[in-house]
């Protein structure tokens, strides 16, 4: 989610400190910051990422959510908290008619009436704390809305109430003005939503529907419908601040592949209570913005969220944590998150007993709380401490121990281990979803992506300095209807072939492992992906002369193009019969070069080039090319 | 010349996962696997990650066509029918468990588990649909989020610090040996959230001293995710919560090689490519 600093400053009477220490008491106490942008117009101002978890969805995709964390982790005072305030909704408002088909899918459904608003640009303020998170101004009402949920975390719909049907129309003594009604959908129901395009609803799906006229004018939770647009036309509204099913709305924008600011939030499952702190806030808002009247509220709420308890204990944090914090670490770490507990001398020593507020829905189980606890003492003050030694000896692993044995037969008799993907193209189990849908199917045998993986590497035998390549693998397989690790091998020489791992037995009288060798290796060095090319060179050099000295005054004249090199043959000979024939005087070194360059491909001209180099240089030093 | 065949290669993955396995055991972990086609209810809903929940989307899924087995009631069927393609090691501590418990063998365990992993995404250099995770289990009466801290550092100290191993086997590799210097780990944790733990937290290190590759040296490298066995994770195999208590984490295998030996693309691990085996 996308926070604004001079929108969370709004919450605090003393000045926050640089965004990087707002970044970093974020990372270390509450959750992970994805990026920070700067924004230079029309003020200075800079916009956090906020990777909010999923268990904070109910409380923190918001400013003020983010805030509360900021205060409780900088142990700042929030100057209000907009959830901490008593509010109330008044007057009630007869002529709107609620009707909620199922409470389990909307727990709660406010909606406030307003009269002779004056639809039209957002002050300054509010179009650019908007603008500064990436959202686009529309108008004063519908800004005002998303100002709230920005702020506060509950989505809010505005309807033109002029757009839906009256009953006054029919001129009905004494019956209600408006049917707002929450219900499924029904079968092959249609709905334009604001943005133009048209969904076909399911059954499943919830939506607001005008009761008198029958039609839907929103999809709940996720978008709110064409018909009822507030326009700049608008003078009456019908505000909506609901709770929706999280679950029903979450299938809703999965289904309609449409996911909304307002979906993301109620996904995550809101509390109920929040519906009427987001109608107060949206109301006072669109008064101040836009004018107009209350004219009143209805408020259809008939099971009210209960309140929630969780003791823990000073002694159960620390056994917990490996930590030894005192009450009054706890007590402190409570009271920086608004976290009330009872006064100490209300409950029995050492235990706190929390009164959960209604938003942080996240908070259920003593657990839950010794996470509070960690995070804003800070988890730099968990103390390491290795584990005590195991009362059980720990067990050997059959499958492993065989695999392991596999292993070093195969690498001693000069395989190397390969992985090859387990997709493949055809094979006995399919994978619907995959990304791309290529090789849907798992692999049936190793021996398909192993003689792959033959053919690429031969190619390579020179660079890499192979006589015979030779690959194995030990992977799972899936066929016959069962999972089965296999131990697959082939070679130049030899076709593929698979054997079940069950074959390389394991000691029964093993107690431990094989102390087997691991790779030596320190650094890997990252390879040219351009081809190479093979030179050879035979000279003749003097007696006593080493190859490495060789091949040193090769390489030196040919510029990092050799990768490798190999001599791969030597033998000496008399000095010609002048000299006695007995004593040797000079040998022949012959090399295998292989050149190759990290940027391009090297023709054969390049090749050439390097060779003419390496020849003038070793005449030069006397030596005789062969 | 030589008539003695040459070592072949070991994979940089199966060096790893049998250094890890030589530190745990020591530790006292025994090593343990599962399967990778795993059903809906080992992968997720035991490890308390809500259907139709946010906490699903963290995880990109293969699924596969389930085949119904009719014998058994749905629930059974459901537990057991393989569904998709395992997100992460940590079913296999939930198999472990509620096979111990069945044995009526209980509490203190300690496990690692290596193994494939598949995440149902675009693959690029540090993205790869299959890899390979460490999980680690150890529940007890008493095993705290301290020894969570102690256990990885000693983990992390043996794969990144511990003094050269000799020679170079390797092909073309001549061993520049870096300077010495005491080498020592730590081990830092940044709050974090998984369905299956609580607390929850992302587990960062970094290696100081000499005998270090400049790219790590003093730079907090993410390790991956652990925290404190969720109670209902322990409830759902028939382990008493409120009596015994433990650790889990998961980390990627691949990105720890990656670290360990310096490789800049994960899909080379899966490349077959002896241009890069050959190298270990």
């Amino acid at each position: 989610m996308k926070v604004s600093q001079n929108w969370l400053q709004t919450f605090f009477t003393a000045p926050l400190p640089d965004v990087q220490a707002l970044s970093d008491a974020l990372t270390f106490h509450a959750f992970e910051i994805e990026g920070i942008e700067q924004v230079r117009h029309p003020m200075s101002n800079f916009v956090l990422d906020v990777k909010v978890t999923p268990n904070r969805g109910h409380d923190c995709l918001s400013h003020r959510g983010i805030a509360k964390e900021i205060s409780a982790i900088l142990n700042t005072p929030m100057k209000n908290d907009p959830l901490c305030a008593s509010i109330s909704l008044g007057p009630t408002y007869s002529d709107i008619s609620l009707y909620i088909e199922d409470g389990n899918l909307c727990r709660r459904y406010v909606a406030g009436y307003i009269c002779g608003v004056k639809v039209g640009p957002s002050p300054d303020w509010l179009r650019e704390n908007l603008e500064a998170i990436g959202q686009r101004s529309i108008n004063n009402i519908v800004d005002a809305a998303n100002f709230v949920m920005f702020n506060l975390g509950q989505p809010l719909h505005a309807f033109d109430a002029s757009k839906l049907a009256s009953k006054s129309e029919q001129s009905t003594v004494n019956s209600q003005q408006f049917l707002i009604h929450v219900r499924n959908a029904k079968k092959g129901e249609k709905i334009t939503t604001l943005d133009d395009k048209e969904y076909a609803l399911s059954e499943s799906m919830l939506v607001i529907a005008d009761g008198n006229s029958g039609k839907a004018i929103g999809i709940a939770g996720v978008k709110g419908g064409k018909t009822a647009e507030v326009s700049e036309a608008t003078t009456d509204i019908i505000i909506e601040s609901a709770n929706f099913d999280g679950v029903s709305v979450r299938k809703t924008a999965q289904a309609l592949k449409l996911r909304t600011d307002a979906s993301q939030r109620f996904e995550q499952g809101i509390s109920p209570e929040l519906a009427g702190y987001g109608m107060r806030a949206v109301t006072d808002l669109i008064l101040k913005v836009a004018g107009g009247e209350i004219i009143g509220f209805v408020d259809e709420y008939p099971t009210p969220q209960t309140a929630q308890q969780i003791s823990v204990s000073v002694s159960q944090a620390n056994r917990i944590l490996g930590t030894s914090l005192g009450e009054k670490d706890i007590a402190d770490a409570f009271t920086r998150l608004g976290l009330p507990y009872k006064s100490r001398e209300a409950t029995p020593r050492g235990i706190f007993e929390v009164a959960v507020p209604f938003e942080r829905l996240d908070l259920a189980i003593p657990e839950d709380l010794m996470e509070e606890i960690a995070r804003i003492v800070g988890y730099d003050k968990i103390p390491s401490a290795e584990l005590p030694p195991f009362s059980k000896k720990p067990e050997i692993n059959p499958n492993f121990y065989a695999e392991e044995r596999a292993r070093e037969e195969l690498i001693q008799k000069g395989y190397s281990e390969v992985f090859t993907s387990v997709f493949a193209e055809k094979g006995e189990r399919e994978v619907l979803n995959k990304v791309g849908g290529e090789k849907p199917f798992l692999r049936a045998n190793l021996t398909d992506g192993l003689e792959q993986a033959l053919e690429k590497n031969v190619r390579n035998k020179d660079l890499l300095g192979l006589k015979e390549v030779k690959l194995f693998e030990i992977g799972t397989v899936w066929n016959s209807k069962k999972e089965e690790i296999v131990v697959g091998r082939i070679g130049e020489k030899e076709k593929a072939t698979q054997t079940p791992l069950s074959r390389f037995k394991m000691d029964t009288s093993a107690s431990g492992y094989e102390n087997l060798p691991l790779s030596a290796t320190e650094r890997y060095r990252p390879f040219s992906k351009y081809p190479f090319i093979v030179r050879d060179i035979a000279l003749w050099v003097p007696s006593g002369t080493e190859s490495a000295q060789v091949l040193d005054v090769i390489s030196a004249q040919a510029s990092n193009l050799v990768v490798r090199s190999e001599l791969f043959d030597t033998f000496s000979s008399g000095g010609g019969s002048a000299l006695g024939g007995k004593k040797k005087t000079r040998i022949s070194y012959a090399f295998r070069l292989v050149l190759q360059s990290f940027e391009k491909t090297l023709t054969d001209e390049e090749a050439n080039l390097v060779m003419e180099k390496v020849y003038k240089k070793v005449k030069k030093r006397g030596w005789e090319p062969r | 010349m030589e008539t003695k065949t040459t070592r072949g290669h070991i994979h940089p993955i199966s060096s790893l996962i049998r250094e890890a396995n030589r530190t745990f055991f020591d530790m006292g972990f025994t090593l343990v696997e599962g399967p990778l086609l795993e059903s809906e209810w080992y992968n997720f809903d035991a490890l308390n990650v809500p259907k139709d929940h946010p906490s699903r989307d963290m995880q990109d899924t293969f699924f596969l066509e389930t085949q119904i087995n009719a014998e058994h009631s749905q629930i059974d069927a459901d537990k057991n029918t393989p569904a998709l393609l395992r997100t992460h090691t940590s079913p296999v501590q939930v198999r472990y468990m509620e096979t111990q418990i069945k044995k009526g063998i209980k509490p203190p365990y300690r496990v690692i588990v290596p193994g494939k992993v598949f995440r149902n995404e675009a693959t690029d250099m540090g993205h790869e649909a299959e890899f390979f995770q460490i999980e680690g289990l150890a529940v007890g009466e008493d095993v705290t989020l301290a020894n969570l801290k102690g256990t990885l550092a000693r983990f992390f100290h043996e794969l990144f610090s511990a003094s050269s191993k000799g020679g170079s086997s390797s092909g073309g590799k001549g061993g520049s040996a870096p300077g010495g210097g005491a080498t020592s780990v730590e081990v830092r944790f940044r709050p974090s959230f998984f369905p299956f733990t609580e607390p929850s937290v992302e587990a960062d290190m970094r290696v100081v001293g000499g005998h270090v590759p400049e790219k790590l040296r003093g730079k907090w490298m993410e390790m991956g995710g652990a925290g404190m066995v969720h109670p209902n994770v322990l409830e759902n195999v028939g382990v008493d919560s409120g009596k015994y208590q433990g650790f889990a984490f998961g980390f990627g295998i691949d990105r720890l090689a990656m670290l360990k030996w310096g490789i800049d693309d994960i899909r080379l691990m899966h490349s077959a490519d002896l241009r890069f085996v050959n190298q270990f």
